[in-house]
This record gives C-alpha cells, structure tokens and sequence, in this order.
C-alpha cells in the first residue's frame, strides 16, 4: 500500500494528516491542477455533489450513496471547507482522492475556497486548532487558487459553484482567466463562484451577497442557447429538498450538506448521471449519530502552561 | 436557519420589487418625519408549506395590550390602519434577531414562525432593546413572585446525597427545565457538602465495581456541567475534585470505558523548563490542562456550545493569569532569557526553552490587548529578537521553525517591533537569516513562514518613514539580488549568465526545490506591487527581470505559470520604462515561446499567457500590443483560432489603420531584437551609453507611430517613446494656454522636438528653469491635465535615468523629461538638482545603486496615475507619495458577512 493510499485510509477515519504530509500532498495536487482547465471537460457517467462545508461524516454517507471513488466519477462544486467541524480532514480527503485517482474526481473552486472568507467561517481557526499552527491553512489556501472554476460535462451541461457572470456570455470567454488567485471582489471569476438565479429578477440584479449577481431566466434561456448546453448545473445555496430546478428545468441547484451547520434539518442531494446523461437525484440524510466517531482531539503528551 | 434563508431571499426579492414602490414613497414620506420610517415593517408569517408569506406592512409599536399589564408588539397596516399584529411578549427565549433588520419568532398563539422585516437597521434595534427590556423585566418579577417554586415545589431542596437516592437526583438534574436549572444551580451551591458527599459515592462504587451507580453518577456529572454554571465550574474543577470528576466521566454507558486519570496521571508529562515556585501558577497551569481535555477528549460530543464557549473562557482567564504572574516574576523571565542565551546547556534542554518560549508568548493572546503588547516590548527589551537570531542559526530544523512562529506572534502584535529591530546595525543578521531560511529546504516540513514574514516586513502598506526605507534599503542592496539569483541558478541555462561570485555564493543551494522557487518568485511580485520604484531600478540595472523569466524553462509547469504572473504584475504597472524595457529585452518572447510550446492544451499556462495578452489588448497597452504582434505573430497564428489571440491581430491591425501605416512587420527590426536579447554581456548597458542602440531599436517601431500621432500628448503613443528622440514634445508647453481642457500640443512643436535632438542637453537646463520659474502656471496646468497621459511619459523619462523625483507639489510633472538620455543628461541633471533644490524639482541618483538613497523613500511613481491624492498627500508636506495604501475594497467584508 502506498503512502498516498494510506493517508487516504487514515483520512477516511476522519484523522487529519501530518503537516509533513499535508505539504507532501499538496505539491502533488498542484501538478495536477495546474494543468487543468478554467472549463474543466468532465465524461460521463458522473456524479455531481454540492456544497459540503467541512461536515465530514455527512460526506462519508454520501460516499456510502453515490459510491466509493474510484469506482464512481465524481464532480464536486466547491465549498469543501467551513462551517462544518471537519473542513481539514474533508478538504484532505477529496484532495488525496484527486492525487490519487485525478481522472475520476474533479474539484472546482467555491465562494468559500477563499483566504478571506476561509478566515471568517471556520476553516482557519480549525486549522489553527488543529496544527496549532496556520501552515496547514496556508497551503491549502495555496491550492484552492489552482482549482479550477468550472466543468463541462460532455459538452452539454455547464457546473459551476455559483452561476453566471454579465461579462460571460460564452463558456470561451472563461478560458482567459488567469484564475491563479485569490477570490476577487467583482469580475468574471468572483460571479461564477458567487452569483445565484433568481425567480424574481429579470436580467440581472443586485445580489444581496455583496458579491456576484441574481440572474433571472432569460439570462439562463440565452446562455444555454448560446453555448448549446442542456442545463446548468450549481450549488451554493441551501435547498431543504437537497436539489431545485429552476427557470423550466435550465438549471438545478444541488446542495449536497445534510442539516447544513447540524441544525437546518434540509435533506441531501447529488446528481448521478449515466453515460446517456440520464440524471438521477440520489437524496440522503445526515449520518446519524452513532456514525459519527468521537472527534476527540488527541491530547498534547506533554505541556509547560 | 433553512426557514431563515427562504426568509431572506423572499424578502429580497420583494425589495427587489418594492424598491422603485419605496422610492417613490420615500419621496412623498418626507413629511412624515423619519421616526415614522423607522418603524415600518413588513409582517412575515411562515405557512404550513414552509413558505414565508407576506402579511402586509405597517409600523410597529410596543404597548399595553388592552385590559392586561402585559407588554406586546402591536402592527398597524398603513394601508387601512387595522392592526396587523398583536403579539404578547413574553419572556420566553423566543427571539431572534437576524441580519439586522429581521426580528423573528415561534409565537405560541399563532403557533407559527413569524417575522418583522424592518426598513431599517436602526428601528429594528430599538424594538429589540424594547423587547429584551420587557423580558428583564419580566424575569425579575417572576423571581420576586417564586414562581418556579409554585410551579415545582419538590424543588425546594435536593435528597440526601446516597447511593439510594442517586436515582431520584438524577431525575431532578435530567429533567429539570430552564427555569428549574437556575433553581437546581443554587440548590447544588448552597449544599457545601455536596460534591463531597457525590465524589465519595463514586469512589465507592468504583471500588465496589458498581457500575449502575457509576453511569448514574456519569449523568448526574454531566447534567451538572451542563448547567454552565461559573460558581459550580469554579468548585468542580479545583485541586479537590477535578480528577474524580474526570474519573466519573469515564464511565459513559454508551462508551467502552476509557481511562482518562491514568492518561492525566501518568501519561501526560508536565515540562517545566524553568522552575515555577508559584504554586498558583502550578495549580493553574494543571487545572488548564485538565479542563482543555475534558472539553476537548472527555466530553466533546457532549458539551453544548454555551458551555463550550465558558469552558474556553475558563481557559482564556487561566492563561492570561498564569502569563502575567510569571511576567511579574522579574527573576522568571530574566532566568528564561539567561538560560536561552547561555551557550552551555544540552540541546534538550535549549529545545525545551524554546519551545517553552513559544508556549509563553502564544498564551499571552490571552492577555488584554495593552498588557499583551506590554510584555512584547518587554521581551524584545530582554533582547527576544538576540534569541530568535540565534534560533534560527539553529541545527535543528524544527527548532529554527519554532523560532519563525515566535516571530509570527510579534508581527501579529506589531509588526514594528521587529521592524525597529531589524533597522538597527545588530538586527540586520536577522533579516539576512530570514532570507535564507526562505532559501534553505526544510525537507518535509512547511517553512512557508518565511515568505510571511518577509512580506510583512516589507509591507510598504503599513511601513513608514524612515524606518521603510531602510528595511528597503537593506533588503534591496543585500538580499533581492540573491533570490534573483537563486531563480537563475535553479533554471536550466541560467548559471552561465551568472557573475562568478554570484555562483559561488550559490553553491550550497546547488539544487533549489521548485516550491522555494515559487516562493521567491511570489515575493517578488510582492516587491512589484508595493516597491514599484525600488524594484524598478533594479530590474532595469541588473536585468533582472530576465533572469527571473529564466523560470519559463522549468520543467515545472507552476513555475512557468508563476513566471507568466510575474511579467503579467509588471506590466499591470502601466510603467512604460518597464514596458520599453520588456520590449527592448524581448522579454515576452519566454513567455510567448512557453505559450506556444504548451501548445492546444488549455490548462492554467493557458489560460494565465491569454490573460496577458488580453490585457495588453483590452488596456490598449499599445506600444506592447504593437510589439507582441510584430515580433510573434508567425508564432501566435497557430491559435489565431482561439478568440483573444485573433483579437490581439484585429486591435492591431486597428491600431495601424487609425494610424494609416501598412501593417508590415518590420522583420529586420524583430531580429535585431531578438539577436539582442541573445547578447549575455548586456549586465551593465545601462551605464553604456546606450541612446544610440535606444534610439534605433525603438525607432522600429516607435517613430513610425510617433509621426502618425500628431496629438501624441494625449494618447499612449508617446509614452512608448521616452528612450527615442522624438520625444520631448509637449513638454515645454505645459505654460500657456492654461485654461484648455483639451489642449494638445501642436504638431509643429513635436517636430521642433525632435529637430532638436542633438540640443537636448542644452535645452534640458534651459527647460527646467523655465518651468521652475513659471510653476504658477504648471500648477494649473497640471491640475487640469491630470488624466492626460503627458505627466506619465515625463515621470517615466525621469525615472529611466534613474532620477527619484520628489513632488513638493504638483509643480514637478513638466519638467524632466529631456533627462531621459544619457548618463552624460544624469550628471547634468544632477548639478541642476543641486543648484534648483528650491524648487525641488527633480532628484537624481548619483549612480547605478539606485537603492543608497539617503532620503530615501520611493516616492511618486503612483503620481502618474494617482495625481490628485498623492499631490495633496504631497502638498502637506508628507513626502510618502508613492505607495498609497490600496486597501480592499469594502465589498470585501460584505462578502464575508453574507458568504455561505
């Protein structure tokens, strides 16, 4: 067994890595990531997870459902990390996982991949706590700015993490993104990790995020046309059923953190689909609490204060 | 929460629609004063189908509910003036505040979630202290009634603690309600005895091998603790019954029994690396431990956040009284420092210290912000930083480590202790440590504290005065060159172009790992940005820049990326020397040459080389433009099939039609630059006198364009010309015609200029007095020119001949520009500096060693685009110009706050 599939076994228990191996892993990953793509292409049959926010025993049902990598290909759209207790052995797992099989998983970035808003909502402090140290925080946060921002999969269904941006018309348009860096606050890349559609609004709108914009479906209507895609695939917002379409089946919103921050009582979604591109919505619960081991920290041996 | 964010995104989307509506209203609302605004609500009622639906919107109000004493919330319409909502408040912990402007509830007599969505932040606020006044209120007089004692007589007191009644107080504890817990709280004080009486049933039950009695009192423990009471924490955890009670916390029903004392006990070794005496601190530094583990490995399921957070605080107050009594202890600190400082104790013992001293400065967060920032200075008096070099001078790799996050500690607190340090003549060691351990592989370990703490260091954002400029001074003259080197060095071909002495300093890095040099790279994209001047002089003297670029024949694909960054940093400078110097170095040809050799894979190289080309496309970075298609096009139109590339053709072919000059690439002139780029002995050809080689290399491009731009001083065209002759046009014109907006200089005088080439030292003197003379009329001049592009290509001129140009005032733009000459224009222009200090016009450098500048400070580069702020910052006398701090943009922290 090597190194690589023993690290994925111990993460697998829900037992963060070394530093030494953390810094390991990640200078693999950045070969990897560095030659993907902006519009990162995706075969099918894959399946497609939402936002997972750090909540690691709720991710490993959702292995338990949709499928162990590498035998399912799976597509996750980002927000890994925060919120959640366990954004680092999360992070980790599917980390080691694209090191590890880099053809049957794929990682795209989200709002939360993110220096700024990893230092508000979890992620750093975790780290802090973890390693005593933010090393850990740093390379990660190297890497989220590797990840690629969106995927196409079989040229007929667009996944993004948030939605659409006004200066993107066409998927091409995405290829001129040097996207090496952090989250920014407006533009093409900030959109597409922050944008949400939107009932209400027709064109574009102001988004209450403070960050990307609401689209209406018109916006959706022409972008599919133009780019002769099926439908958009996001994540991003909380949906209690797990998985929303919206504007006449052009888009759906998978969510994919069952009782989102353990409290919101929402259902879980991922998408599967079949090399037809037949979807199926696999729905599933939290794990219960008998699943969820201890997640005692290991005392420090020793101690001077 | 779910319910929460439905709520939010309906009534969002009702904003959305209601805005005009408002607008509207507001307008014809003015009479009505802004109180009556304050209390608008929207009323929000949660239906069975877990939609919130709008019930109507009105203005609310706290009263009397009619014929009661009660306090309620009352909801008028504004419509039709019928009350909306009644709600009783009632002390119930019900309440919500969410978002600032949203105050919801589960009311009991409409047995849903309700909501008020207010207009405004300030009128939700006041309704909630109203709210919370009212349950204050309420409490107190439920408490003077004895209510909960009417409501639950047993509870009056607690049984007897013995093992017959364990059962019953475990039923007392499990389920006693809130009102009953603060009940329960005081009975289980009152009884002195009765933790006492509790730990002797379990030690007996423990030996009795009871374990019914022993999960019952693993309940009644829990219960207890759960209580989150200060006063119970406060008895539970003393020396007297902290191990029993994590004894009892073994044993969880649900749990194989885990066997915390002997861990505690025996396990667990406490380090003293200096003896304490006190036996406070003693007791408090156990009692920490101790609580830390039953928080974080005893109960961690169990524990709700309340009592996590009081648990942490517990913690918190614990370090901060340990950290001070041994701050107050002189001989503690001066016996910690002695002993660090001595060189005779075993490698142990000094690893023990330091990290000892790491564990002291970490736990001193929990001291208050001023007594934190106390003991820091303090320490750095006892001569920290002294340490910390030696630390990092250090065998041991983990050690040096622990020395950087010490340091780390300090920059966090502030960052000008160190800096204070490091400016000193004993403190300069340390910087020149810091930038090899940047360089040094610590194998597995992450060393990445390095580049953070450089980059704070030399944070030009929160640097200032002096102080800046000699940490810049410092690590320009003696370090940059280094890590420019180790780039080099590292890059295959790269050790030729080397001076010998660079390689043998060099030796020991032999093999650099790619990771450190994705480091150095980042730090000098750092430098660009914050140090634009500084580096600028050193790129143009030592090419640096090219070495840098020797990264794009790294095999790592990252690395070519990080050199494409690089040069994408450059040239989002807008620096048009920098920009004639990439040009004039062919210094796109590595990039376009990995561009090309990537090939149709799109992936991150890929996408970062179209960037770049896109945005010497899209911000008419013209001169580039024009060099990017005439130097490469036979390589680049391979891809003319992906859209930016054959845009980069099409805004070219535009640039030269609007110019009406044929679209010939001149290929002699490409070759002759490409041939120049091959030259390896061009180190010093700044010094040379290199105006004739400028001249016509530039010329190639640059004259044809000149001419076609008749109102030069207002485009970009003349800003790729500053090294040509035709150049000094619109210069002396700035004095007349001070009240056109528009005013371009006439072509005539553009000619003129460029007739006079050869009299250009002359007239340099001649000009600049002129201009020192009639400042007046430049102050205005300038001032309405501000957006024009003239003052960019004069300031640029100015730097070429690396002349650090200080702006009293916004007198200065006019004047230099014809200094971009020579070496011979430098002296000149320097004797003019002396003899014109007055007017403070233009400062030049004696020499090549751009950065020995005794007055320091890198001044006004951003004045080309910033003029207005940095020519007041400038009139105030604050000569800090040049990097104004570009602070992120607010959006940020709205991102933050509503991110999800």
């Amino acid at each position: 067994m090597s190194d690589l599939d023993k690290q994925i076994e111990q993460l697998k228990r829900c037992e963060p890595l070394k530093e030494s191996e953390v810094k390991a892993l990640c200078l693999k990953a950045i070969e990897i990531l560095v030659e993907e793509s902006n519009v990162q292409r995706v075969d099918a049959p894959v399946t497609i997870c939402g936002d997972i926010h750090g909540q690691f025993y709720d991710m490993k049902e959702l292995f338990k459902v949709g499928g162990d990598c590498p035998k399912t290909n799976y597509l996750f759209l980002g927000d890994f990390v925060d919120r959640g207790f366990y954004s680092v052995e999360t992070f980790l797992l599917l980390l080691a996982l694209k090191v590890r099989y880099p053809d049957r998983i794929t990682l795209i970035r989200g709002n939360h991949e993110s220096r700024q808003i990893t230092q508000v909502y979890g992620f750093y402090d975790e780290c802090l706590r973890k390693y005593g140290s933010v090393n850990v925080w740093r390379y990660c946060t190297d890497i989220f700015d590797y990840l690629s921002l969106s995927a196409l999969i079989e040229n007929k269904i667009f996944g993004v993490h948030g939605g659409l941006s006004p200066s993107i018309t066409t998927l091409d348009q995405i290829r001129t993104i040097d996207r090496k860096q952090e989250v920014p606050h407006d533009g093409a890349m900030c959109d597409l990790l922050w944008s949400d559609p939107e009932d209400a609004v027709d064109g574009w709108g102001m988004s209450p995020r403070g960050a990307g914009y609401l689209f209406g479906g018109s916006v959706v209507t022409s972008f599919n046309h133009t780019n002769n895609i099926d439908y958009i695939c996001r994540a991003h917002q909380l949906v209690m059923e797990g998985y929303k379409w919206m504007f006449n089946h052009q888009i759906v919103t998978v969510w994919s953190a069952p009782n989102y921050c353990y409290r919101c009582g929402n259902v879980a979604a991922i998408l599967e689909l079949d090399e037809n591109l037949n979807k199926e919505f696999r729905v599933f619960q939290a794990a219960p609490q008998d699943a969820r081991g201890t997640p005692a920290k290991k005392p420090a041996p020793d101690y001077f204060l | 929460m779910d319910s929460t964010l439905d709520l939010k995104n309906c009534i969002e989307r009702r904003r959305v629609r209601d805005r005009d509506r408002e607008r509207e209203r507001e307008l014809g609302l003015v009479a009505s004063g802004c109180s009556r605004e304050h209390q608008r609500v929207k009323v929000y009622r949660l239906t069975e189908d877990g939609k919130w639906e709008d019930q109507g919107t009105g203005h609310v109000t706290v009263d009397y509910v009619e014929r009661s004493e009660d306090l309620g919330l009352f909801v008028i319409d504004e419509e039709d003036n019928e009350t909306l909502l009644l709600h009783r408040i009632t002390p119930d912990d019900i309440y919500r505040k969410q978002e600032d402007t949203i105050i919801s509830w589960r009311d009991p007599e409409y047995s849903t979630e309700l909501a008020l969505s207010f207009q405004e932040t300030a009128g939700c606020s006041y309704i909630w202290d109203h709210i919370c006044n009212v349950q204050r209120n309420l409490h107190f007089s439920t408490l003077n009634h004895d209510t909960f004692h009417s409501v639950n007589s047993e509870l009056r007191e607690l049984p007897a603690v013995e093992l017959s009644t364990l059962p019953l107080i475990l039923k007392i504890v499990g389920e006693s309600g809130i009102t009953d817990q603060m009940r329960l709280t005081e009975l289980v004080l009152h009884d002195p005895e009765f933790f006492r009486k509790l730990m002797n049933l379990f030690r007996i039950s423990e030996d009795l091998e009871n374990l019914d009695s022993l999960h019952i009192i693993y309940k009644i423990v829990k219960g207890i603790l759960m209580l989150n009471s200060p006063q119970i924490f406060e008895k539970v955890f003393g020396d007297e019954f902290i191990m029993d009670i994590i004894g009892c916390l073994e044993y969880d029903p649900d749990v194989p029994h885990v066997r915390h004392r002997d861990f505690l006990q025996e396990h667990v070794v406490f380090k003293e690396a200096i003896p304490i005496k006190d036996p406070m601190v003693l007791s408090k530094i156990h009692q920490t431990y101790r609580i830390g583990y039953l928080k974080d490995v005893a109960l961690p399921r169990v524990l709700d956040d309340g009592t996590v957070a009081s648990l942490n605080s517990i913690v918190h107050a614990n370090n901060g009284v340990v950290v001070s009594l041994l701050k107050e202890d002189n001989t503690f600190v001066q016996e910690l420092f002695s002993r660090l400082k001595s060189s005779s104790i075993s490698v142990d013992s000094k690893k023990n210290l330091v990290y000892f001293l790491h564990e002291f400065c970490t736990l001193s967060k929990s001291l208050q912000m001023v007594q934190q920032l106390r003991l820091f200075r303090d320490l750095v008096n006892e001569g920290l930083f002294d340490i910390i070099s030696d630390i990092l001078q250090s065998e041991d790799k983990r050690i040096v480590l622990t020395g950087t996050d010490i340091l780390i500690l300090f920059l966090n607190q502030d960052p000008n202790l160190l800096r204070n340090y490091v400016v000193r003549p004993e403190g300069s060691p340390l910087l020149g440590l810091l930038v090899q351990g940047m360089l040094t592989d610590f194998g597995d370990n992450m060393h990445c504290q390095f580049l953070e703490i450089l980059r704070t260091l030399l944070d030009s954002y929160t640097l200032s005065g002096a102080q800046r400029d000699t940490i810049i001074d410092v690590f320009y003259e003696k370090h940059l060159g280094q890590l420019i080197d180790v780039i080099t060095y590292s890059c295959p071909g790269g050790c030729k172009i080397l001076a010998k002495s660079a390689v043998e300093n060099l030796d020991k890095h032999s093999y650099t790992k790619p990771e450190i040099l994705l480091n150095v790279c980042e730090l000098l994209c750092f430098c660009v940005v914050h140090h634009p001047y500084r580096i600028k002089c050193n790129f143009l003297l030592n090419n640096s820049m090219d070495k840098v670029l020797y990264l794009t024949r790294r095999r790592e694909k990252y690395l070519v990326v990080a050199a494409v960054r690089f040069v994408r940093t450059v040239i989002s400078r807008n620096d048009e020397n920098l920009n004639n110097y990439i040009m004039r170095r062919n210094l796109l040809k590595p990039i376009v040459d990995a561009f090309v050799a990537n090939g149709d894979r799109y992936n991150l190289l890929n996408s970062a080389a179209l960037e770049l080309f896109e945005y010497i496309r899209k911000d008419s970075v013209k001169p580039l433009l024009m060099y990017l298609v005439e130097s490469f096009w036979s390589q680049l139109s391979k891809f003319e099939n992906l859209t930016s590339i054959q845009s980069l053709k099409v805004k070219y072919e535009q640039s030269l039609e609007s110019v009406g000059t044929k679209p010939a690439v001149n290929v002699d002139s490409r070759k002759r630059v490409e041939d120049r780029a091959l030259e390896k002995e061009e180190e010093d050809y700044f010094n040379e006198d290199s105006d004739e080689e400028d001249t016509a290399s530039a010329s190639m491009s640059h004259n044809r364009r000149v001419q076609a731009h008749p109102v030069s001083s207002n485009g970009s065209a003349p800003s790729c010309t500053p090294l040509s002759s035709t150049k000094p046009g619109g210069l002396v014109d700035y004095d007349d015609d001070e009240d056109d907006e528009d005013y371009k200089p006439p072509p005539r005088k553009q000619t003129e200029a460029s007739d006079a080439d050869e009299g250009t030292l002359e007239s340099l003197s001649v000009k600049r007095k002129i201009a020192a003379k009639e400042e007046p009329g430049l102050v205005k001049k300038q001032r309405l020119d501000k957006n024009s592009k003239p003052k960019e290509s004069v300031f640029a001129a100015l730097c070429t001949t690396l002349s650090q140009t200080v702006l009293p005032n916004k007198k200065t733009a006019s004047v230099g520009e014809n200094a971009s000459h020579s070496s011979n224009t430098k002296s000149t222009a320097n004797k003019e500096n002396d003899q014109e200090r007055e007017a403070e016009v233009a400062r030049n450098h004696n020499d090549e060693n751009s950065s020995a500048d005794e007055n320091g400070s890198e001044k006004n580069i951003t004045c080309q685009r910033n003029s207005d702020t940095s020519s007041k910052s400038q009139e105030n006398g604050q000569l800090e110009g040049e990097e104004h701090p570009h602070l992120p943009s607010n959006s940020s922290t709205e991102m933050v706050v509503n991110g999800s």
